[in-house]
């Protein structure tokens, strides 16, 4: 059974070669891009929009237990119910309980990454349920079978003929189209179906206003809107890190998402929700619960370099303009948050020992710190993550006993050149025999792609030593 | 329900909150660790250039949404836009928000028309239109603000076609005045559901390429009208 770093460098090499793969997430991005400057170019000062959006989320991190409090408190007195969830587990047996108890057998679900991150469909499917998801990019990758490729565009590793293909197997063989229009035009059919014979709808958060005690919810398709107003129940599940103190902090917030995550100056439909439909309103859920997740997130407050992580909007602006994520792109993370985000984030959430090596495939050339609309500092927790890593000892040993030898050098200037003359000749003799890219070759990593390093004639000390006599003389 | 059943599931059911209060306790533990504060924003940092004429701007912002705004003068011409926008749509029914001010206006622009009205229901998944009124217009981001109030949750996103009905003295200049207004007024303590609305639904998440009418409206009309 082959590591998490191991699937990391497989998928990392043949995605990095695929050109078809190339070609779909160069113009997906270049499309990205452009939206995203000129929606940058619509706010009067950015640098203070990401400054204020980060004293939002600091104040709000800062005195979580009282926010959430808060929230809860307003919440409940609307009729509605909230569930603390201190892992996956715990989360999927309230949703799958209560869906069992109300005699749900089918559920719309607008995109939740937290509901990925727990993976509460399938929990929900082994339980008998049909779940459906409704954001036009999460149902193309639930017909593939496959997670999200991208936190806001999941389907963007597809082309429109891909996709044809797709609904033609999955949906209705008649379909002669590969015009996106009419791509969406079908599964706006299939799935207006199940908005209207689902018993419960399931959404994310974007938000959780304290103050106000209601979830703020960004879509831009209304399919969000139909999971929280069609279905006689409506379940919200949610990190506990969402919340932010005022409704007013949205006049900032929602327009930043928006602008970093697709470059729209602010989403179609920014929702608030605080209950259950009300006596005397049209319509509505009956029902409404609100599941907050933790799932590691409380320890990360203890960590004075990196509480500031839970700052995150999950917008996915690190996501585009990472180098890194643009080769690889988003399956071959193999976690449920992908790129630089994902790479500070999965080792606090599922083991430093098993995702370390996230950390370390990045140049850290800080792209991802330059656009974070809430000001984290990625690239250092990267580095930091690196450390962390060491320090925990997990590193191999094979690594530990090379930084040993590599100390005891480094410390004794004779055993240092001892080295240096022995692997030079070694690598002469070796090359001169044709052993060069085979496995005896200890710079086979960087020869099998390049042509191989000329080998110094002589040392660097003895260099130096010659170019000062001559300079003295 | 048998009683093993039952059995079975208080047995699964972790109770309301179990994990409540650990939760809370490591966050409380968690935040006694000190974090140094970077300096605070400058106050005199302004974020969003000033809305100087509310009006115009939100005319700008509503093409720049892809939505129709039409500016009238009066009821009468309100009334004449509406049976415009109602005779380019196909046969079949309407939903109304049942408020007296849209029940003398469907009287004049939409006779013969099946109509629903909010007060008999959510609107039926073969409407043709919607027709509300809403809480407040937002010039900053060319966008309505709705409530539940408005006809219900479904009233804006259920049918092909959401047209409303508003005047000029509901334009707000910028977000932060609509969220202070809606705070103030306590609009999310009557409401379960407000929603800031900007443009028809639409996706990009085929090669990133716009398309407008995703699950809710392909149109969004507002009926603009100067006179109160």
């Amino acid at each position: 059974m082959s590591t998490a770093a191991q699937r990391f460098l497989q998928d990392a090499a043949i995605k990095s070669a695929d050109l078809l793969h190339r070609e779909v997430i160069r113009r997906g991005m270049d499309s990205y891009d452009a939206a995203h400057l000129k929606g940058r170019a619509r706010i009067k000062d950015w640098e203070a929009a990401r400054q204020r959006c980060r004293e939002i989320k600091r104040e709000a991190i800062n005195h979580l237990d009282r926010y959430l409090l808060q929230f809860e408190e307003k919440v409940i007195a609307r009729g509605g119910h909230v569930f603390w969830a201190a892992n996956s587990e715990e989360a999927c047996t309230y949703v799958k309980n209560l869906a069992t108890r109300l005699g749900v057998r089918t559920v719309v679900k607008s995109k939740s990454m937290v509901t990925e991150e727990i993976r509460l469909s399938p929990a929900l499917e082994k339980a008998g349920i049909k779940v459906w998801e409704t954001d036009l990019g999460e149902f193309i990758v639930q017909l593939r079978d496959e997670p999200p490729y991208h936190i806001v565009t999941p389907a963007m590793h597809l082309n429109r003929s891909q996709i044809a293909q797709l609904f033609r197997e999955k949906l209705d063989p008649a379909i002669d189209s590969d015009d996106p229009v009419d791509l969406m035009a079908v599964a706006r059919r299939k799935l207006r179906e199940a908005f209207f014979a689902a018993e419960m709808g399931i959404s994310g958060a974007n938000f959780l206003v304290a103050d106000a005690g209601v979830v703020a919810i960004s879509t831009n398709e209304g399919n969000g809107r139909l999971c929280t107003s069609v279905p006689p129940i409506h379940v919200v599940v949610t990190g506990i890190e969402k919340v932010i103190p005022r409704l007013e902090d949205l006049a900032v917030l929602w327009p930043v998402l928006a602008t970093s995550g697709t470059g729209q100056g602010i989403t179609t439909y920014s929702t608030l929700i605080g209950g259950p439909r009300r006596a005397g309103e049209t319509d509505g859920p009956e029902e409404f619960h609100v599941v907050l997740v933790d799932n590691g997130r409380s320890a990360l407050l203890a960590d004075a370099e990196q509480r500031e992580v839970l700052h995150c909007i999950r917008c996915g602006a690190c996501l585009n303009i990472c180098p890194v994520f643009r080769h690889v792109g988003g399956h071959t993370y193999g976690t449920t948050y992908p790129g630089p985000i994902g790479s500070v984030l999965t080792p606090h959430l599922n083991g430093i020992k098993e995702f370390k090596h996230l950390s370390f495939a990045s140049s850290l050339c800080g792209a991802c710190s330059s656009v974070c609309p809430v000001k984290i500092d990625l690239h250092h927790h990267l580095l930091q993550n690196r450390r962390n890593a060491t320090e925990a000892g997990a590193t191999k040993s094979s690594e530990r006993a090379m930084f040993r030898i590599w100390r005891a050098a480094m410390g004794s200037p004779s055993l240092y050149a001892l080295g240096g003359w022995t692997v030079r000749k070694s690598l002469r003799l070796l090359y001169a025999l044709g052993l060069a890219e085979t496995f005896l070759d200890p710079m086979r990593v960087w020869n099998r792609y390049r042509s191989s390093m000329p080998l110094p004639s002589e040392s660097f000390r003895a260099k130096w030593r010659k170019n000062r006599a001559a300079s003295s003389s | 329900m048998p009683q093993a059943q039952a059995e079975a599931q208080t047995k699964e059911t972790p109770s309301e909150n179990s994990s409540r209060d650990r939760i809370l306790q490591q966050i409380r533990a968690g935040l006694r660790t000190v974090v140094p504060e970077p300096p605070a924003l400058a106050s005199d940092r302004v974020i969003f250039e000033p809305v100087a004429n509310p009006l115009e701007r939100f005319q700008q912002e509503c093409v720049l949404n892809l939505m129709e705004c039409a500016l009238t003068a009066d009821r009468a011409a309100s009334a004449r836009q509406l049976s415009q926008v109602l005779q380019s749509l196909p046969e079949g029914e309407i939903f109304v928000q049942d408020d007296p001010s849209l029940r003398q206006l469907i009287e004049v622009a939409a006779p013969g028309r099946p109509i629903r009205w909010s007060s008999q229901g959510a609107p039926a998944e073969a409407s043709q239109a919607t027709i509300t009124l809403a809480d407040a217009l937002i010039a900053q981001t060319g966008s309505i603000l709705v409530t539940a109030g408005c006809g219900g949750r479904g009233a804006s996103v259920i049918a092909p076609c959401h047209i409303v009905y508003a005047t000029v003295d509901q334009l707000v200049p910028d977000l932060t005045t609509a969220l202070s207004r809606a705070s103030r007024d306590g609009i999310l303590d009557r409401n379960s559901f407000a929603c800031v609305i900007s443009g028809s639904s639409r996706t990009a998440d085929i090669e990133k390429i716009l398309v407008q009418g995703a699950h809710g409206p392909r149109r969004l009309v507002v009926i603009l009208q100067r006179e109160s």
